[in-house]
């Protein structure tokens, strides 16, 4: 791939520090980082609202089942498919990064204005997963690898291997055991009984009910490993759903003529 | 060294470059008071009058809000895009570079509001909705939730994409020649969020009535968050244009030529 | 009905049908009244505080009383084999202390059986200011909330006086459930998320759109991926694994004994009924009137008992419908229980009699009150089944009571 004498002249404008075209160059990356801020915030915080939200609201659904394993799944779909046009159209291993920073602030916001400061919830209840960790290796192994079977191995890998270590940290306090009303449960249960869901009920809690084999007491690993699995392919799947949909030419405009073009009219195709 | 624009503008042919930034810092701010507004309201109206729809107080202080809401905003739809075409250009093929290049960055830029727009949306209201619901027992379809997330802010994000786009078939080159697919995707596309509210509302009404937030019902919405990937495709195209309008317009030192 | 409210309500009838969604009432009262009066009847209902009591935060209310599962629950939700006894309040302005259900925690979601009655007590604790409507609730699978009556309470006081400390297995108190280890959540967040904004700046310091697209475009890989982003890169990546196996490392340290969130089940038993049977009951005919305000019920009562037995009270769905002539009926209410719970007028019985032991004899039972309209009841003309259920209380000579179910199709009657 090379650049045509017009592209190159303008590489050339580009790279003349100072110029015009350097500073509207500069300033369009700033509106686009702008655009792709609260775009990007919006699109990945609906879609894990809708897939994992439940888990991701409440401290007493984060189990060794569910919780680990369909986190990774679900969070990997949209940074998948944006890293085709970041990395192999601008060079920039950030998708990941980008996209955890931004649920990240999505999230927060949510949960304390709507959440705690709207709906009384306390803080402890309605914590966000931590899920930059995972993202960021994703984005690195593709920046070191540039491959795109590398990354999806050990980067897609890595957002599942790295959720359950990441999370483990802040959830443990949670997981301490209590004794109430001579029954033994956790914090994260307890807070979950005291803080009235009136419309959530216990027995909606998607969680690991004492199903699984559980291998001697290894659920998380063995969650962590299928979700591993999946988010493999699933970054295959998104990147190059991403790459379609980088893709998506143009078609004809049939009122084009009320703006001073007819048919004679030709467009270079890129 | 190049020649910077004080030199160029003293021969007074070409106007320096200015970013044209009030518009999005307008619209932004707009945006921000209307959506404080409404936060602002439901924290003591959902509360106090918002929890029984039989009450005569609910229809005082939400179904009034629903009934402006639904008046006013399609009439401004149908008032800005009407605007939009026929105030458009209609001689698209004698512009000069600089000024389709003048305009393509103004149009980028409002898409920051668009953008922003789009986050109260998508985000911040979206997942209040799933606050309220999950803490208090499902009312009507009408809740103070939903008649700011639904009625409020999904209309004004599509208002705001749809006006984006009339302006970009009307007033850029590039997007009147051939209408590009991922602009349609991206900010028409979430027009297709108000069937999913009437099937999401169906589905309530006629089966689900546990409070789950992750259930297929609602995976509609989750289909409108990907129209985010299309952005990427958008901004592609858009980059292969730049690359061959900006050598109208740069010099190959980097300064303006016209 | 003028022109206004008609258009009024052909666009709003116009915007559902686009919406495709059937309006129903409130929450409490947002399903259809074959479904209320089918399923949860409560009675013996009792508050530790008065209706319009004005409490302070950290006050506790102690909700206690008795729950009938019906016999003849709806087809169309499931039997409630997963159901959690919890209370309908505003969400967390309560919080629950203690429940129990036949004097059994429950923490877990448990099952009861059809046709019985269990015993209730729920123990909370005020946390948010405001005026709170407080019912018992049960949450059935499938069905959703089940809301017991209610009455209001006002809190006053500063919601962040509230306390609620915990003592756990391993010997900490937690001093606050609300904040408990949230400085530590706050913490890791914001450490990753200050590596992640370190990347990122990391790129966006140097110009990044036209000029990259045209780096690629060339093949300047080198240029755009520096030694330098390299080895930074696989810093972080030695970096990253090292941070989270050292924040296990401390973790498991911290925190030794930890045990998976609780989801097993709460078993109980049901309560042995001594007076099952003794008053049958047999649906002959059941009438609404629209506007709906009265039901009236032609039933054949059959005395199984050993002493003759009155009518005392007609409840369904919450309301009451008390017999006036009934002292056992009327010593039934406590002075302190939600007034538009309980009809003004008396429940009227064509005959007023004792029914003998061994007895069966028809009797025509009229329950008119405005309640019925205010309750949506009277949308039972939209329901897809026009049926009801609901508990009738005898009484015998010596005062004991005997709590009979009936059920039927119920009929609807215009009155112009």
């Amino acid at each position: 791939m090379s650049l045509n004498t017009n592209e190159a002249k303008l590489l050339s404008a580009l790279t003349t520090r100072g110029s015009d075209a350097a500073k509207i160059a500069r300033g369009l990356d700033f509106i686009v980082i702008a655009i792709l801020f609260f775009a990007i915030i919006a699109a990945l915080h609906i879609h894990m609202m809708l897939t994992v939200g439940d888990w991701d609201f409440w401290v007493d659904w984060k189990d060794r089942m569910n919780w680990v394993t369909l986190t990774p799944m679900l969070l990997i779909v949209i940074p998948a498919a944006l890293s085709y046009p970041f990395m192999e159209k601008f060079g920039l291993p950030i998708a990941g990064t980008l996209c955890g920073l931004c649920l990240l602030i999505g999230v927060w916001l949510s949960r304390y204005f709507s959440f705690h400061l709207w709906t009384y919830f306390p803080m402890s209840m309605v914590w966000p997963s931590i899920v930059i960790p995972g993202l960021l290796l994703m984005d690195l192994v593709y920046l070191l690898s540039r491959n795109l079977f590398a990354t999806a191995i050990f980067g897609g890998g890595s957002v599942a291997f790295a959720f359950a270590p990441a999370n483990w940290p802040i959830l443990a306090p949670y997981h301490v055991p209590v004794i109430h009303m001579d029954q033994v449960v956790n914090v994260a249960d307890l807070i979950g009984y005291t803080f009235t869901r009136t419309a959530t009920p216990e027995y909606l809690r998607m969680i690991e009910r004492g199903t699984l084999r559980t291998f001697g007491g290894e659920s998380t690993i063995i969650s962590t490993f299928f979700s591993a699995f999946v988010c493999m392919v699933l970054f295959v799947i998104w990147w190059k759903i991403g790459k379609w949909l980088t893709h998506l030419g143009r078609v004809p405009n049939v009122l084009k003529k009320h703006v001073g073009y007819d048919e004679h009219d030709v467009l270079e195709e890129k | 060294m190049a020649v910077t624009q004080d030199d160029i503008v003293k021969k007074g042919d070409i106007k320096p470059w200015k970013f044209k930034l009030k518009p999005v810092f307008m619209g932004m701010l707009t945006l921000l008071v209307i959506m404080a507004t409404a936060r602002w309201y439901q924290q003591w109206a959902a509360w106090d009058y918002g929890l029984d729809a039989t009450d005569p107080l609910f229809d005082e202080y939400w179904m009034k809000l629903f009934w402006v809401q639904i008046t006013v905003l399609p009439i401004i739809f149908i008032v800005s895009v009407s605007y939009m075409w026929l105030t458009r250009d209609k001689h698209l093929n004698n512009i000069t570079p600089r000024e389709d290049l003048n305009r393509m960055i103004f149009w980028i830029s409002m898409l920051i509001v668009y953008a922003f727009a789009f986050y109260f949306a998508g985000s911040l209201y979206a997942e209040q909705d799933a606050t309220w619901h999950q803490t208090v027992v499902r009312d009507t379809s009408f809740t103070p939730s939903h008649i700011f997330l639904f009625y409020g802010t999904m209309p004004i994000f599509i208002i705001i994409g749809f006006n984006l786009f009339f302006y970009a078939i009307t007033r850029l080159p590039f997007f009147a020649k051939k209408i590009s697919i991922p602009l349609i995707v991206t900010v028409c596309g979430p027009f297709m969020l108000l069937p999913t509210v009437g099937y999401n509302e169906w589905g309530h009404a006629f089966w689900l009535m546990e409070e789950y937030f992750t259930v297929p019902l609602h995976w509609g919405f989750v289909f409108f968050g990907w129209s985010i990937i299309a952005l990427a495709g958008l901004l592609i195209q858009i980059m292969n244009y730049l690359i061959e309008l900006m050598p109208k317009v740069f010099s190959e030192k980097g300064e303006l030529m016209s | 009905m003028n022109k206004t409210t008609v258009f009024k309500k052909s666009v709003l009838i116009f915007l559902l049908f686009i919406v495709s969604t059937v309006v129903y009432a409130h929450g409490e009262r947002n399903q259809e009244p074959f479904l209320r009066m089918k399923t949860l009847h409560w009675y013996d209902a009792t508050w530790s505080i008065k209706n319009e009591a004005v409490i302070q935060v950290n006050d506790e209310v102690i909700l206690e009383g008795k729950v009938h599962f019906f016999s003849r629950w709806p087809q169309v939700i499931n039997k409630p084999d997963v159901i959690f006894l919890a209370n309908a309040t505003p969400g967390p302005v309560f919080i629950r202390e203690e429940s129990y259900l036949n004097e059994v925690p429950m923490i877990q979601s448990t099952g009861v059986e059809l046709g019985n009655v269990y015993e209730y007590k729920v123990k909370l604790k005020a946390r948010i200011p405001g005026r709170h409507h407080v019912h018992p609730m049960i949450n059935v699978e499938s069905a959703g909330g089940l809301v017991g009556p209610g009455i209001w309470v006002t809190v006053e006081g500063n919601a962040d006086d509230f306390v609620y400390s915990v003592e756990t297995r391993t010997g900490q108190t937690i001093d606050n459930l609300g904040t408990y280890a949230t400085g530590n959540v706050y913490k890791w967040h914001a450490i990753w998320g200050a590596i992640a904004l370190f990347w990122i700046i990391w790129w966006i310091r140097r110009p990044l759109l036209i000029e990259r697209y045209l780096m690629v475009k060339d093949g300047q890989w080198s240029k755009l991926i520096t030694l330098t982003d390299i080895k930074l890169g696989a810093s972080l990546v030695v970096f990253i694994i090292g941070l989270l196996i050292y924040a296990n490392m401390i973790t498991k340290e911290a925190h030794k004994y930890t045990i998976p969130l609780q989801g097993g089940k709460a078993e109980i038993d049901k309560k042995p009924n001594p007076n099952e049977g003794l008053v049958q009951v047999k649906n002959k005919k059941a009438e609404y009137y629209l506007p709906g305000r009265t039901v009236t019920i032609d039933a054949e009562i059959t005395n199984n008992h050993d002493l003759p037995v009155h009518l005392g009270e007609f409840t369904s769905a919450n309301l009451r419908f008390i017999n006036h002539q009934s002292a056992a009926g009327l010593q039934g209410v406590d002075e302190g229980y939600p007034s538009e719970l309980v009809a003004d007028e008396s429940l009227i019985i064509d005959d007023q009699k004792p029914i003998m032991p061994g007895e069966t004899r028809r009797i025509n039972i009229d329950a008119t009150d405005a309640a019925w309209e205010v309750e949506r009841l009277s949308s039972l003309l939209n329901d897809p089944d026009s049926s009801y259920g609901a508990l009738l209380f005898f009484y015998d000579t010596n005062g004991k009571r005997i709590v009979s179910e009936v059920y039927g199709q119920i009929l609807p009657t215009f009155l112009d």
